[in-house]
């Protein structure tokens, strides 16, 4: 895949009609394992989770190539006091992995959320230790890594330690380097 | 650390904790009317008696865990700990500690005392717990200092994670393991 053009990677809204493509990556456990999400297991799961949990999300959005989903990539809002700050995550399907797009589509995603969330400061994000590919995304895309939290969070019955990463609204965009 | 009240020296085995009474609204007065003491937290400095009864019958008792800080069982300070399911169901294993202690009480190593008391009786009464975390203002140096003697790992800077009396702060995130004790 070493002419993937990074110019036809873009970012819309699901559409029920994504569901086989979804059922493609996100039926995937290598793509499932630092995610919440329960692998899924059938197209009528898959059209199940994005009519009832893609489509009215806050701020989600299907990562595509040529239009096709490949991905996702999530922004949920905090409430009330706390709406000043935001969790990012995403996923892409394996056969993609290794060529910048989850970078390109973070890129793109976070200049969208800060202009969709007009109350955000802080958008944060939180990886795996082990995973350093999700990393590598998180500081491409300008990201500041602030720590590592131990013992932070429950992933799928595993505690996990965190690495936290922010953008806030006033940080700049990296160059477009990808 | 300057001893400038040497003649006010605190014995730390005066220290205990128990639960807030009506009876004690005088004394968590003189804490929460100090505008020393409430500069970092999200309230404002209040000497109302009704606000202070509102604290002990309705506040006190929303935390997993919340005591008075008391010396010679008058109460100078309160601590607690929060369970962090609240805002995130898959992290109810872990508790956020909040304390506050009468300004006149500060610079005696009683705050990192009572941590590290409160740090054992949470991991023993609340088993299921395998963190404990702290959030401190950058400002905050000396909130900072007694979480560190207590024995909390620092373990980075959260920019413009709150929002506190309208203005967007910086917090030290710190935290003690269950295993580090």
């Amino acid at each position: 895949m070493s002419n993937l053009d990074l110019s036809k990677v873009s970012l819309r809204p699901f559409k029920l009609t994504d569901a086989d493509d979804f059922l493609l990556w996100a039926g995937d456990d290598r793509v499932t394992q630092n995610l919440r999400w329960k692998t899924c297991g059938s197209r009528e799961e898959a059209l199940a989770f994005i009519r009832e949990v893609c489509i009215p999300h806050p701020w989600r959005r299907s990562i595509c190539l040529h239009d096709r989903s490949i991905g996702f990539v999530s922004v949920y809002p905090w409430s009330g006091d706390d709406r000043c700050k935001a969790d990012i995550g995403y996923a892409l399907a394996a056969d993609y992995w290794g060529h910048s797009i989850a970078t390109k589509a973070v890129k793109m995603a976070v200049p969208q959320v800060f202009k969709d969330l007009p109350h955000l400061l802080r958008l944060q994000a939180f990886t795996s230790p082990e995973n350093k590919a999700s990393q590598r995304v998180l500081e491409k895309a300008g990201f500041l890594k602030e720590g590592v939290l131990r013992k932070y969070t429950y992933i799928k019955g595993n505690i996990k330690d965190s690495v936290v990463f922010s953008f806030l609204s006033t940080d700049e965009f990296p160059h477009d380097d990808c | 650390m300057m001893e400038r009240d040497r003649e006010e020296r605190v014995d730390l085995a005066q220290i205990s904790f128990r639960t807030l009474e009506l009876s004690d609204v005088d004394d968590v007065l003189v804490w929460t009317s100090d505008e020393k003491v409430a500069k970092f937290c999200s309230w404002e400095p209040y000497s109302s008696k009704d606000q202070g009864i509102d604290f002990i019958q309705n506040r006190a008792s929303e935390f997993l865990w919340g005591k008075a800080i008391c010396l010679n069982d008058r109460p100078i300070g309160f601590i607690s700990l929060t369970s962090c399911s609240a805002t995130d169901k898959s992290r109810e294993k872990s508790a956020e500690l909040g304390y506050v202690l009468g300004s006149k009480y500060w610079s005696k190593g009683i705050m990192s005392y009572v941590v590290k008391q409160v740090m054992k009786v949470a991991f023993s009464e609340f088993p299921h717990l395998d963190r404990l975390e702290a959030l401190v203002d950058v400002e905050n140096v000396g909130s900072q200092k007694v979480l560190e003697k207590a024995g909390f790992q620092r373990e980075g800077v959260l920019r413009k994670y709150l929002v506190l009396k309208g203005k967007s702060r910086d917090m030290v995130i710190f935290s003690v393991l269950s295993t580090d004790l």
